[in-house]
């Protein structure tokens, strides 16, 4: 067996003639158009304007009925009615208070059980055991269990309102509480902190970025069911308090019901427009005053 | 400044001691051998066993000790043979697959809107733009409150059921698979360019295996969204779809004041629950992120 032996490989020589180096522009002023592009605010709200004027031009030109997709222009003259002449703002005070209700009721809750978990084992098995049956059953499965224990009203929707909040922000604290470092509960212990103070001052701050998420996750969750039951059985609570008692869920239901379909789309916005506010507003400006201003989050 | 009003701390001098005695050290016990009922008790499932049957005796006793009237409160065990009776007559079976089937159509429908949106996202400044504003927009919209909307479009029926559910899962999975492309790291970008690998082969082989954690994440909320809102829809209108789906057996039951049946639908429920988020997402974690090393 013969080894290979490498084979010699003689290049022919070259020589390449260096051309003038030019690098170009190295700066140059951007002209307004590109600066107003480069803005994006400037960017969301074009795409923004486009998509109505495109709604706007499609319902206009193809004929299609009032009935299947209104125009933009008379989704926005029915929203601007609903809140003038129909009570809209009622309707969403309505919603509103029921939801904070069972929001503020479900916290305290996941409060306690999350606090007896830190405390004692047996509290984190049973928190464990709950959240994990419970957590993957939809609030909303609970309502007709609900209608039937606490009648018609507002009580069943805070009673699946509270399910709704609480397994999700018992999770995200106790997984949040597991996570804080032993260094932090140290410090702690170094002060002298136990029981209340210790999971209010040490516990409760470090763990926040999770308890806030905890909380984002609730909201959505309670949103979500809050707009079910009421497209479900809000008709049958304003029918039991008086008109205009009933939320914006049984605002949208009752209009398509009524085949008033601008009040339809009316009735989404409003619902878009809270649910941006809570989350845009609200929750962002949490954010900015705790976990950012620590330095707990990345900008 | 004038040092006269400053505090000068004061020297303090404690007086000498010297300790009677040494006591003995004393090392207690360095290593107990734990009784057989401690080491049980150790255990993870053994105490979670037990609490869930704590919950069902409470539950049995408190049901059966007061004579709670059954149409309010049913026993546990009434409910369980319940439960078992439909399993076993065919009656809740064609309604489980119906629910089941709606999702899986619904959720892969709604994964490969995303997937599209996120790469056209990726491709241009616009797309980029375009899923910012629209998820700002949609996410924060139940998915449920288009329902009145999607039966008027596409009548009573599976497609409507549909409708809501890709609205539901697009959203939530493309917000988070947008986040975690934007978030992966410049090394990674640059390595993916060193294999001179554009368009949809760098997606697929840098992004995606780079933002996976970010991306099961989506999918989890995605799933948690479209299964609320699966039950929700059901619970409203699934009746005039034909054959129903679990909410519908809820609903059902409820409507005939057949309480036990309610909460053997609610046991179904859980249990389709915990199967997809503890056996299903927990194994595709274990298989690719936990795998990986991005998650502990």
């Amino acid at each position: 067996m013969t080894p290979l032996v490498p084979q010699i490989v003689i290049r022919p020589e070259i020589e390449t003639a260096v051309g003038e180096a030019d690098h170009g522009e190295v700066a140059r002023q951007l002209t307004l158009w590109e600066k107003l592009v480069d803005m994006d605010p400037v960017r969301k709200f074009s795409i923004l304007i486009l998509l109505m004027v495109v709604w706007e031009a499609y319902t206009q030109l193809s004929g299609v009925s009032e009935l299947i997709l209104p125009k933009f222009s008379s989704t926005a003259a029915a929203l601007w009615a609903a809140i003038t002449g129909e009570q809209l703002m009622i309707m969403v005070w309505n919603s509103m208070k029921i939801l904070i209700t069972g929001y503020v009721i479900g916290l305290v809750i996941a409060t306690v059980l999350s606090t007896a978990a830190i405390m004692t084992r047996f509290g984190s098995d049973v928190l464990s055991t709950l959240t994990a049956m419970l957590n993957p059953l939809p609030a909303i499965a609970l309502l007709p269990l609900a209608l039937l224990w606490f009648g018609l009203g507002s009580d069943s929707i805070v009673f699946t309102l509270l399910h709704s909040v609480i397994w999700p922000v018992a999770l995200n604290a106790h997984t949040g509480f597991m996570g804080v470092s032993e260094t932090q509960r140290m410090v702690g212990r170094n002060y002298g902190l136990r029981g209340l103070t210790y999971v209010v001052k040490v516990l409760i701050p470090a763990a926040f970025p999770q308890i806030l998420m905890g909380l984002k996750i609730g909201w959505a969750y309670a949103w979500r069911t809050l707009i079910a039951a009421e497209l479900v059985f809000g008709g049958a609570i304003a029918d039991t308090e008086g008109t205009a008692s009933g939320g914006l869920g049984w605002f949208v239901f009752s209009n398509q019901m009524d085949m008033q379909i601008p009040h339809v789309f009316a009735g989404l916005f409003m619902v878009i427009l809270v649910g941006v506010i809570v989350e845009n507003v609200i929750f962002t400006n949490i954010e900015i005053k705790t976990i950012r201003k620590w330095g707990m989050q990345a900008q | 400044m004038s040092t006269s009003d400053k505090k000068i701390p004061q020297l303090v001098i404690r007086d000498e001691f010297i300790a009677d005695e040494i006591k003995d050290a004393h090392t207690g016990d360095v290593a107990v051998e734990l009784s057989t009922l401690e080491k049980i008790w150790n255990i993870n499932g053994v105490r979670k066993a037990s609490i869930l049957l704590g919950l069902v005796v409470i539950w049995q006793a408190y049901t059966v000790g007061f004579d709670v009237e059954p149409l309010m409160f049913p026993t546990f065990s009434f409910s369980l043979e319940k439960l078992i009776a439909d399993l076993l007559s065919g009656n809740l079976p064609p309604k489980i697959w119906f629910s089941i089937k709606v999702l899986i159509i619904g959720y892969s429908a709604g994964m490969v809107i995303a997937a599209v949106l996120v790469l056209w996202a990726t491709a241009s400044r616009l797309g980029s733009d375009f899923i910012a504003t629209a998820t700002a927009m949609f996410n924060p919209l139940p998915a449920i409150a288009m329902l009145p909307l999607a039966m008027l479009w596409f009548g009573l029926g599976t497609a409507s059921l549909v409708f809501v559910l890709v609205h539901s899962v697009l959203w939530a999975v493309a917000l988070n698979t947008h986040t975690g492309f934007r978030n992966v790291s410049q090394t990674l970008r640059m390595i993916g360019q060193n294999y001179a690998l554009t368009g949809v082969p760098f997606v697929v082989k840098i992004l995606v295996p780079a933002a996976l954690p970010s991306i099961l994440a989506g999918m989890k909320v995605g799933w948690a969204f479209a299964w609320r809102t699966l039950i929700g829809a059901e619970l409203v209108f699934g009746a005039s779809s034909g054959s129903g789906g679990l909410g519908w057996y809820i609903f059902e039951s409820s409507q005939n004041i057949e309480t036990e049946g309610v909460f053997a639908g609610l046991f179904m429920v859980i249990l389709i629950g915990i199967v997809v988020e503890n056996v299903v997402f927990r194994n595709i974690e274990l298989k690719t992120v936990n795998r990986w090393g991005m998650q502990r």
